[in-house]
């Protein structure tokens, strides 16, 4: 159902403050998750699924990846006349200084989408915490509230510096807006709802803080702008660094896990292509793992998760790992606690191995074709 | 708007009667096949791949899924300005209107469809049969010795020829002498494919006469093929070499999807040289737990399989519970084989269930392969 209340803006051009060799050639937003899927597949989708059809997505400097995965923005329902996907154009270099997740100044260079909007709200989000969630009943709690802003958030479950916190006070509002989050504090999950107006208005008031995030430059002015909060009670996953990106991937090796962000009702669509099943011979051995369409299993893989299209040869090794796009692991090679990124080719009897707390990440190789 | 040298009809009609459960619901073109596919990605993608860009679409037996499935055509690159896919249902017209009550029938109804395009060649296809074909050296056989029809044609067992329209060519140019639909007695075991190409002014005319010939049945095989024989029009083959199926039975169905298994299948899905394309349903990756046994399957997106797979095909979204064991069997997509069933030697329709503990299907090939139609429930004591 269309949904005539919200067009969504999303955040896609900014990096991790860390260094990885799984953002050398891509903005965090195009990082690969769960085999098929890349990190902004997951705000597009909740969009999608809220009836959202007007998404704008700032670009960072590095935008290839992200807009051959985009597209026409078919996916996600946004190939269409009314509405539809608006490539927006962001700072230079993207936003890597900590914490920052929606600057000023990006909303003021694109102000033209939000003007000539029709719809009363807007849905704004990152692309580096992941969850499904009905964005459409968050709208109507916002509408109902008649707050100016609504902030998402959830119950934090580990300590995390790289997030946002909410002081919470009197029906829902929120005071103030910390960084660093530790267990059960507030976590923002970098997703909010604000009125269109508002937000316009805001682009006026406080041009001269456009260096800022939003939440930054209007710190001092919560009470007036009225920041409502709506706590998310699923699951959300955060990925800041290559560390966090590891565990929160094998944390996904649990069906249970897995189907919180993985629904019927609320699809998560990404880029199709055209891959044949998984195939597995009688010499493979998998367990506990996530494989791909288009796979190849001759070979042991056991807690891994691998992207389509990879190959693990007879008498291969992987366990513990994240193998994406277009890997082979020839006869006899040993793939433990890595990441290896797209189109690697482990030679015959090679190792590649990290340590439980130290992965290894490889850096994507260039393709054979 | 311009002539185009071939464009496509595709026979999506048929009920697909002898495959009794799997098909109660759906047309046969639009039964899953190969674990992602349906039957009609096959026709559909060897259109793309040969470059031809026009194709209608013929349905008429339950064509709700099949519509759907289709769609504008875009998942085969089939969506294009002025071309692309055309769905042709029957349809009503000043005069009344009819079924389609024959291959012919079909097409002859749509020959406005035909017209507007301005083709020189006609391509007929049928929507549910499973083979790689590069139409185009078709075309270029059928340019290059000028002919009026020309029918594609591979060699069968001689056991079999009896099932098909069998063809006695000349040996040196492969100009068709006789053709004898299902002949109890073949002479040949040159099998007719059902692919033609015509030339379009040639199949108007078959049609037109064909139209008001009360004693036809309609038939290309029967009725039109034989009587551009008798008239002594230019009919040859086209003769083909690789692999080419028919899965009009439980029995073709099941062993035509075991084919895909094992090293190096004469079919291979994987070939990227000739893609077969699928409007694909987002599903995550499948999922095997801690104790799951996967030998020799294939296995699609969004299955969990927490027991024993062995020699088996996956669709997408199935689940094998904990200590289920699924055998030499088809699971068509959603279906679910609960915890400690033991399913073996059948074919699961789609979103078929087989309850916990239950156990279905016989190793003994002298019994037929168990089927389970679409959404049906099996539970001890059936």
């Amino acid at each position: 159902m269309i949904n005539r209340k919200a067009i969504g803006y999303i955040t896609a051009n900014y990096t991790s403050k860390e260094n990885s060799v799984l953002l050398e050639n891509r903005p965090l937003a195009s990082v690969p998750f769960m085999g098929r899927y890349r990190l902004i597949d997951f705000p597009l989708s909740n969009m999608m699924n809220a009836g959202i059809r007007t998404v704008g997505v700032v670009l960072p400097n590095n935008y290839r990846s992200l807009v051959d995965h985009l597209g026409s923005g078919r996916e996600w329902e946004l190939d269409r006349k009314k509405g539809g996907l608006f490539l927006l154009q962001g700072s230079a270099f993207g936003t890597a200084k900590k914490g920052m997740r929606f600057l000023l100044r990006d909303i003021i260079n694109n102000r033209m989408l939000f003007e000539r909007a029709t719809e009363p709200y807007v849905v704004m989000s990152a692309t580096n915490i992941v969850f499904n969630m009905n964005i459409a009943d968050v709208i109507d709690a916002h509408e109902r509230s008649g707050a100016g802003v609504t902030m998402i958030y959830k119950k934090c479950d580990r300590s995390l510096d790289d997030v946002g916190r909410l002081i919470i006070g009197d029906a829902g509002r929120v005071q103030s807006f910390e960084r660093g989050c530790n267990y059960g504090d507030n976590e923002f999950l970098d997703c909010f709802i604000i009125n269109r107006e508002l937000l316009l208005k805001i682009c006026d008031d406080y041009a001269s803080l456009d260096y800022l995030d939003v939440f930054e430059a209007t710190k001092n002015d919560y009470g007036r702008v009225d920041v409502c909060s709506y706590e998310f009670k699923g699951m959300a996953v955060g990925m800041f660094n290559e560390k966090t990106y590891y565990e929160r991937s094998m944390e996904m090796l649990n069906p249970d896990v897995m189907h919180q962000l993985f629904t019927h009702e609320r699809p998560i669509m990404t880029k199709a292509h055209d891959t044949p099943p998984a195939k597995y011979s009688s010499d493979s051995n998998a367990r506990n793992s996530f494989v791909s369409a288009g796979c190849r299993i001759d070979g042991s893989v056991l807690g891994s998760i691998l992207s389509r299209d990879v190959v693990v040869e007879k008498g291969a090794y992987v366990s513990n790992s994240i193998i994406m796009q277009g890997c082979v692991i020839k006869r006899g090679a040993r793939v433990e606690n890595a990441i290896l990124d797209k189109n690697n080719v482990v030679e015959p009897g090679t190792m590649v191995c990290g340590t439980p707390d130290h992965t290894l990440a490889v850096r994507k190789a260039p393709s054979e074709n | 708007m311009a002539q185009k040298e071939c464009i496509a009809m595709l026979l999506a009609g048929g009920q697909g009667s002898r495959l009794m459960a799997l098909t109660s619901k759906i047309a046969k073109p639009a039964v899953s096949f190969g674990g992602k596919f349906r039957i009609i990605d096959f026709s559909l993608s060897n259109c793309a791949n040969s470059g031809i860009d026009t194709v209608g679409v013929l349905t008429q037996y339950r064509p709700y899924q099949l519509h759907e499935y289709v769609g504008s055509g875009r998942a085969w690159d089939l969506s294009e300005h002025g071309a692309g896919v055309s769905i042709l249902p029957p349809y009503a017209t000043q005069d009344g209107g009819a079924w389609y009550v024959g291959t012919a029938d079909a097409i002859t109804q749509n020959l406005d469809y035909i017209k507007s395009h301005d083709p020189k060649y006609v391509l007929i296809l049928s929507g549910d049969h499973l083979y790689r074909m590069d139409y185009r050296k078709m075309l270029e056989s059928h340019i290059a010795s000028n002919a009026d029809l020309t029918v594609s044609v591979m060699p069968v067992p001689w056991e079999e020829a009896s099932r098909f329209g069998i063809i006695t060519a000349n040996p040196g140019d492969g100009r068709i002498e006789k053709f004898t639909e299902k002949p109890e007695v073949p002479d040949s075991n040159l099998a007719s494919m059902g692919i033609y190409i015509f030339s379009t002014d040639v199949l108007v005319a078959a049609l037109e006469e064909d139209a008001i010939d009360q004693r036809s049945s309609h038939d290309f095989g029967k009725d039109i093929i034989p009587k551009l024989l008798g008239d002594g029009k230019r009919l040859f083959t086209y003769e083909f070499h690789g692999f080419w199926k028919d899965v009009g039975t439980i029995a073709s169905f099941h062993e035509t999807s075991m084919d895909l298994l094992g090293e190096n299948p004469e079919f291979d899905l994987f070939d990227k040289s000739f893609p077969i394309m699928s409007n694909d349903s987002t599903r995550p990756p499948h999922y095997i737990g801690p104790d799951g046994r996967v030998d020799d399957c294939l296995v699609s997106n969004g299955c969990r399989i927490l027991g024993s797979a062995r020699h088996s095909i996956l669709s997408t979204d199935c689940v094998v519970g904990e200590r289920a064991i699924v055998e030499d069997s088809v699971l068509l997509p959603g279906a679910i084989v609960k915890d400690g069933a033991h399913v073996v030697r059948a074919i699961l329709g789609e979103n078929a269930v087989v309850e916990e503990g239950v156990k279905l299907g016989s190793v003994d090939m002298t019994k037929d392969t168990a089927v389970v139609g679409n959404d049906v429930v099996i539970g001890k004591g059936e």
